[in-house]
């Protein structure tokens, strides 16, 4: 028996209290400080750590989330935003998951393969951050030159083979929206426009390059 | 009150464990969730098996990467606190910025211990805290909502042009997240490991893709093609 809407809302429902949980962990540290060490801000203060975090942050908390999605589905938006890490280890992971399965993400066993990469990367990622916060960075720092040198192109690495790994199926889109991102991506930096502005331009251009594709695609059929 | 004993304190490793725990029994459940509806959708184990097994390896690289800026984040904040906000939401620049900033509210150095001391560390508690709340209390609002539309567009509309926008505003996404590094500014080291990983990401994926196992490594050959072909073109 299949039943998508079910595990839609079962998912919801999940996430709204798993996320409630994690704000009040987020909470937490600063709360015992203040508890066992008698300092905290005051409450003045905390307006202005709050403005200044709202001011640098604060369209990348509504942006961030609502442009992930289409990826992401219901219980990886759930995850990711509490785990982070959405674009160079989530992202990724989601991908190989539904690539290796052979499901596309916007279909429900596709949704199904992006839970699964998710919780799998963060069990991963887990892992590997408390051993070396644990064991410290002696062993990064004992590794050999040449290895260390990689890590600086570890982004564009892992995009570049991202990219191309969700493009296999539409190339045309994929070509001509790399392309138009190049040039946006020139032009509003040169011109200094804010990065989320760039975010959601890119975007739009992507979907209405897969829409004028899709479209001449039914014409020919 | 010692500092460098208090942010280093078991009270502050409990405190701090608590969003571990958080995350950790939220992905339980949802994985549990997750394979009840694989099987109710008839995907087979071993599809969703080699999927997860392919997603823990893909995460590994990912996941050294920000590793040797957590070095430096311990040094300020001590390890509890850290090892918290590494696995929690924000990337390891955001949290660094973030304490910077919270310092700068306090009025101290966050490079000088001395003058951090437990004040400048109970801002830099506060404000990752306040600037974490910002997403979680998004995702809180926006997700179910967001979650709605996407289903009321697939009643709406043809789910194949659905299946289409998803794609586009995907590909979308990893463009914005891939051009900067290409251009602004411009390093043909970038261009080359970005083209490099991606053709071999290609090759993996055409010529091979009988071959399931080596598949499930598609991305970490990749990105160690990338990176290291790089290191020995530009160093």
């Amino acid at each position: 028996m299949t039943n998508p809407e079910a595990y839609r809302q079962k998912c919801i429902k999940i996430g709204l209290v798993s996320v409630t949980a994690a704000i009040i962990a987020n909470f937490c540290p600063a709360i015992y400080f203040y508890i066992t060490y008698g300092v905290m801000p005051p409450f003045s203060d905390l307006i202005k750590l709050w403005t200044v975090a709202a001011f640098t942050f604060g369209v990348s908390w509504f942006i961030q989330p609502t442009t992930f999605f289409s990826l992401m589905g219901v219980s990886g938006t759930y995850i990711g935003w509490v785990t982070g890490n959405c674009a160079d280890i989530r992202c990724p992971a989601i991908t190989m998951a539904q690539k290796v399965a052979g499901y596309e993400a916007g279909t429900p066993e596709g949704d199904v393969m992006a839970t699964m990469g998710i919780t799998a990367s963060t069990f991963t990622s887990i892992c590997i951050i408390t051993f070396f916060a644990v064991a410290g960075g002696e062993l990064i720092n004992q590794l050999p030159p040449f290895i260390k040198a990689g890590f600086k192109y570890i982004l564009p690495a892992v995009f570049g083979a991202v990219y191309t790994q969700l493009c296999t199926k539409h190339l045309k889109v994929g070509f001509l929206t790399i392309i138009l991102a190049v040039i946006l991506t020139y032009l509003f930096k040169t011109a200094k426009v804010p990065n989320w502005i760039l975010n959601i331009a890119i975007i739009l251009g992507g979907v209405l390059i897969a829409r004028i594709d899709f479209k001449s695609k039914q014409k020919k059929a | 009150m010692d500092l460098k004993q208090a942010i280093n304190s078991p009270g502050l490793w409990i405190a701090s464990s608590l969003m571990i725990i958080v995350i950790l029994t939220q992905c339980a459940i949802y994985l549990r969730a997750a394979i009840k509806e694989a099987d109710n959708l008839g995907i087979a184990p071993e599809r969703w098996k080699a999927g997860f097994r392919s997603a823990c390896l893909t995460s590994i690289g990912p996941s050294l990467s920000p590793v040797i800026i957590m070095m430096a984040l311990i040094a300020v904040l001590g390890t509890p606190t850290t090892w918290m906000r590494m696995n929690d939401i924000g990337a390891a620049r955001t949290e660094l910025a973030m304490v910077t900033l919270a310092a700068g509210v306090a009025g101290v150095d966050p490079q000088n211990p001395a003058a951090f001391g437990l004040k400048g560390f109970s801002y830099a508690l506060w404000g990752m805290a306040l600037n974490n709340l910002g997403w979680m209390f998004f995702t809180l609002i926006l997700t179910h909502r967001m979650s709605d539309v996407v289903a009321k567009l697939n009643t709406k509309y043809d789910p194949a042009w659905i299946k289409y926008l998803t794609a586009g505003a995907t590909i979308g996404l990893f463009a914005f997240l891939l051009s900067p590094r290409l251009v602004m500014p411009f390093k043909a080291s970038n261009w080359c490991a970005a083209v490099v990983s991606a053709i071999v990401m290609m090759i993996v994926s055409k010529v091979f893709a009988n071959q399931q196992r080596l598949q499930e490594l598609a991305l970490g050959i990749s990105m160690i093609a990338g990176m290291y072909v790089t290191v020995v073109i530009f160093g």
